[in-house]
């Protein structure tokens, strides 16, 4: 039975759907079905979904189109076409409203020129409506970027901006905030005027202030000129006025005020380095975390772009007793996902430099939380809480209590691993399947979407390589925790990763794993890892990676005398791809010195593992071209000039019984003279180690005199 | 008493360093003892000689000590005498020690790892320390005013059994 028109009861979406779509319904009801839509998904994700499920966006903006369209007649008519153009404008905004999804839907259905066309319209509530649907799909990642650099478009952005409507203005405040990335369209945009145009805003209503203060934080951002622009006297007391901004009645305003100093601080190291102002953002951030709604999600990210990397702030932020506050919300309660990824990356920032930090952190006794965090539904949490675990884990007095080392973080972090390598493999294989599989027209749209997909899991893979990394340092004797996880197994596996960033940082964190570990679990290590991937890895197209595979292999050498035999085993191809290495003038002087390492750790053993050593150093065959030793004892890299001294060193160790053959070599290699050169090096450390080599050399004489 | 000392850590930007020392043969214990220390480097940035800070006396150590006890163990290291008069105008704040062949130190055992407090060895004091960069010798002195003074630590670097010197590596993301 058909219901009654004048029912309080919401319609059926698909009933509401069939009114809009039908020929036959008469105008006035499309215009009630508007209404009643628009009422329905106002505020409502989940009635949002559903209706972009039965296809409403294109619907409704069929509708916009035919109102939109110039019309016969006037009067009543056109006060309907009027109401119609509001409904179906705010319907739209309203699908765009917090929800990619909708965005996209109302971006497919072409609403977004038939938006921008009812901003010139005579009737103001059209053009409320019409700014305020194009406000809120600018608010997305997804709406079309705005190309400042077209004269034309800047000198509509400029329109909008000197509009007498306050949502026009807002739109084109949004508009620069979305779209204004590079520093030519910051240029642009100052040079047309719009600093000071947007700062007359910040005297505005509520909506201008906040428009604008986002938009000249994105405009100065990075750009030191503009930065100075708008400092400069022609803007008059534009700082000041943001300043003020920070103790706005509203929060939003105090955010963005905050937010827009702290874009200009960053900037340039000439504003805002006064304590006071300094000590005053991280007040009001800290005061901001405090309210329940998106102010409150968003204040830990402003506060984590004011610290970040300055160690300075750190130590204000600490001072303030941030950290405690922090962690009583961490502990207070559960959290939208959103504001916990937000405290978890704070807090990392905070405690990334400084011990103070990280020991106020430790005890307050939040790590069990994080803990749990590591396996959160949200990807961006469980990222999040594994960048606090590295950051914390900097703490070498709490690695060396093995306050890292459990199950419970252990576990945890390798799983991580283990899914991400299973996403990251299965989305790669969708990627390649569609790359090749399927027509072009399907192409773009999904593989954007698998490498979107496949970057934000190699992110979080990064992040618990990371963490990882840091924590295996552990100076304890329960390295094996790790192990028996199936760590291990799961970093081989990722050395082998097509994405060089998984590589080295799986490599990077074998190589902390190994320091100082016990000859039995680098045996097991070894076992899993094999000579050939190691080979491989000395060898990679990355010069990052050949670094800390030397790096691992000079720590597999290390420790008790054997464990130099269980890494080169008898065909010394290992030994022989170091030497290789070191050989290749194109090698980076970090792959150099670990090399040098290496090999150097390796001559500290007994007289066969000296003479491979030295054949790799000295081969046979020395022809008059200055030899791979000279040409590093004159690097002009002091690190480099360091470990070669000590390869000397080892290769000439008094003690052994065919060094003085080894220092024959050395000396008809003309080490000597290039050793005596080096007794007064700038740099202390080759000094030192110059002496002593020169000493254990001329202890033998000079042999061919 | 025989000793065992390890580095783990080094943070040359904060002059801070940290390990673990292994006390062998302790009469009172079953097995070796290990501590963990941190260290404050003298670099005359971070740290000067004077243990106190702008005239407190106590450090980021807790430990509390006189600028005469400071001079006095300081005294007692050969390689000292030539930055007394320095030291004793200003604690050696304009010194630099960059390319000093000798590092200063001083050390605070911060806990007992593998043993209880009552395991016969005290943790109250600290030493001072002067470690030598041309052999890697290190020479200490403890200090704790209800300890017989100058006790001394005398440390020499190992090679494990090998013939040369052996270096791992480690790097904190």
């Amino acid at each position: 039975m058909p219901t009654s028109a004048n029912s309080n009861h919401p319609s059926r979406p698909e009933d509401l759907i069939g009114r809009l779509n039908s020929a036959h319904t008469p105008y006035e009801a499309k215009l009630k079905a508007l209404r009643d839509l628009k009422n329905q998904i106002i505020g409502n994700r989940t009635k949002k979904l559903v209706f972009l499920k039965l296809g409403a966006v294109p619907s409704v903006v069929s509708i916009l189109s035919s109102a939109a369209a110039p019309q016969d007649g006037g009067g009543g008519n056109r006060e309907f076409h009027e109401s119609v153009l509001i409904q179906s404008a705010a319907a739209i905004g309203s699908f765009a409203c917090g929800l990619d999804e909708g965005v996209k839907a109302v971006l497919d259905a072409g609403a977004f020129p038939l938006l921008m066309s009812l901003i010139s319209h005579l009737n103001e509530k059209v053009v409320d409506a019409g700014a305020r649907s194009l406000k809120l799909i600018y608010q997305s990642k997804l709406a079309p970027k705005y190309d400042f650099l077209q004269v034309k478009n800047m000198e509509f952005l400029l329109s909008l901006l000197n509009s007498k409507n306050e949502k026009v203005t807002s739109l084109g405040a949004s508009i620069i905030t979305h779209s204004c990335q590079t520093a030519a369209e910051q240029q642009a945009l100052s040079g047309a005027g719009v600093i000071k145009r947007l700062v007359c805003l910040l005297g505005g209503s509520i909506n201008q202030k906040d428009a604008s203060l986002e938009s000249l934080a994105a405009m100065v951002k990075g750009n030191p000129e503009v930065a100075s622009k708008f400092m400069g006297p022609e803007n008059g007391r534009a700082l000041g006025v943001v300043i003020e901004l920070m103790k706005d009645k509203y929060p939003r305003t105090r955010l963005l005020a905050s937010m827009c100093l702290i874009s200009i601080r960053n900037t340039s190291t000439s504003y805002l380095q006064d304590l006071g102002i300094k000590s005053a953002l991280v007040l009001v951030l800290l005061e901001l975390l405090d309210d329940p709604g998106q102010v409150g999600d968003e204040a830990p990210f402003v506060l984590s772009g004011l610290v970040t990397e300055k160690e300075d702030m750190q130590k204000i932020a600490f001072d303030a007793n941030v950290i405690n506050k922090f962690c009583e919300h961490l502990t207070a309660g559960s959290f939208q996902t959103k504001r916990l990824q937000g405290i978890f990356l704070a807090l990392s920032d905070l405690c990334s430099k400084l011990e103070c930090c990280r020991d106020r952190l430790l005890d307050l006794q939040v790590l069990n939380i994080v803990t749990e965090a590591l396996a959160h539904d949200s990807a961006e949490v469980r990222a999040a809480a594994c960048i606090f675990f590295k950051n914390v884990s900097r703490s070498v007095k709490n690695l060396s209590a093995g306050q890292f080392m459990n199950e419970a973080i252990a576990v945890p972090l390798v799983q991580l691993l283990c899914d991400s390598r299973t996403s990251v493999q299965y989305l790669s294989s969708l990627f390649w399947i569609f790359r090749y599989g399927y027509a072009i027209e399907h192409y773009n749209a999904v593989t954007i979407y698998l490498a979107v997909g496949i970057s934000r899991l190699m992110k979080n893979e990064v992040a618990a390589l990371g963490a990882i990394s840091n924590v295996v340092v552990n100076f304890m004797a329960r390295k094996s925790v790790f192990m028996e996880c199936g760590g291990v197994k799961q970093l081989v596996q990722l050395t082998k990763s097509m994405e060089s960033a998984i590589r080295v940082n799986a490599v990077w964190a074998l190589k902390n794993l190994v320091f100082h570990l016990s000859n039995r679990c680098k045996e097991e290590i070894l076992l899993e890892l094999t000579s050939t991937t190691l080979v491989s890895l000395i060898n990679d197209p990355e010069a990052s990676v050949q670094e800390q595979a030397l790096g691992l292999i000079r720590n597999l050498v290390d420790g008790t005398l054997n464990s130099i035999d269980c890494v080169f085993g008898e065909d010394g191809e290992l030994l022989h791809a170091i030497g290789r290495k070191m050989r290749r003038s194109t090698s980076k002087v970090e792959v150099q010195i670990q090399g040098m390492y290496a090999l150097s750790n390796v001559a500290s053993g007994n007289e066969l593992h000296k003479e491979a050593v030295m054949n790799q150093l000295l081969p046979q065959a020395v022809d008059d071209k200055e030899t791979l030793l000279v040409k590093f004892l004159q690097s002009s890299d002091s690190r480099l000039r360091t470990a070669t001294l000590w390869a000397i060193i080892n290769l000439t160790y008094p003690s052994s019984p065919n060094t003085c053959h080894r220092v024959n070599k050395l000396w008809n290699a003309g080490i000597v003279s290039q050793l005596k050169n080096m007794v007064n090096d700038p740099c202390l450390d080759v000094k030192l180690r110059a002496w002593t080599a020169v000493g254990q050399l001329m202890m033998y004489g000079d042999a061919s005199t | 008493m025989e000793s065992k000392c390890t580095n783990q850590g080094c943070d040359l930007d904060h002059g801070y360093l940290c390990g673990t020392m292994e006390a062998l043969n302790v009469p009172m214990a079953d097995t070796p003892v290990v501590t963990f220390w941190e260290g404050e480097i003298v670099d005359t940035k971070n740290y000067t000689f004077f243990t106190g800070k702008w005239g407190a006396t106590v450090t980021g150590l807790g430990i509390m000590s006189r600028v005469e006890d400071d001079i006095k163990h300081w005294t007692k290291f050969p390689s000292f005498p030539p930055l007394l008069s320095q030291v004793e105008a200003d604690g050696g704040k304009s010194l630099d020690l960059s390319n000093y062949p000798y590092v200063f130190m001083r050390w605070k055992e911060q806990y007992f790892v593998n043993v209880g407090t009552d395991c016969g060895l005290t943790i109250a004091g600290f030493y001072y320390v002067c470690f030598s960069c041309s052999d890697g010798s290190i020479n200490g002195f403890y200090y704790d005013p209800n300890s017989s003074p100058f006790q001394k630590l005398e440390l020499k670097s190992t090679n494990d059994g090998r013939s040369g010197f052996s270096f791992s590596t480690y790097e904190l993301q």
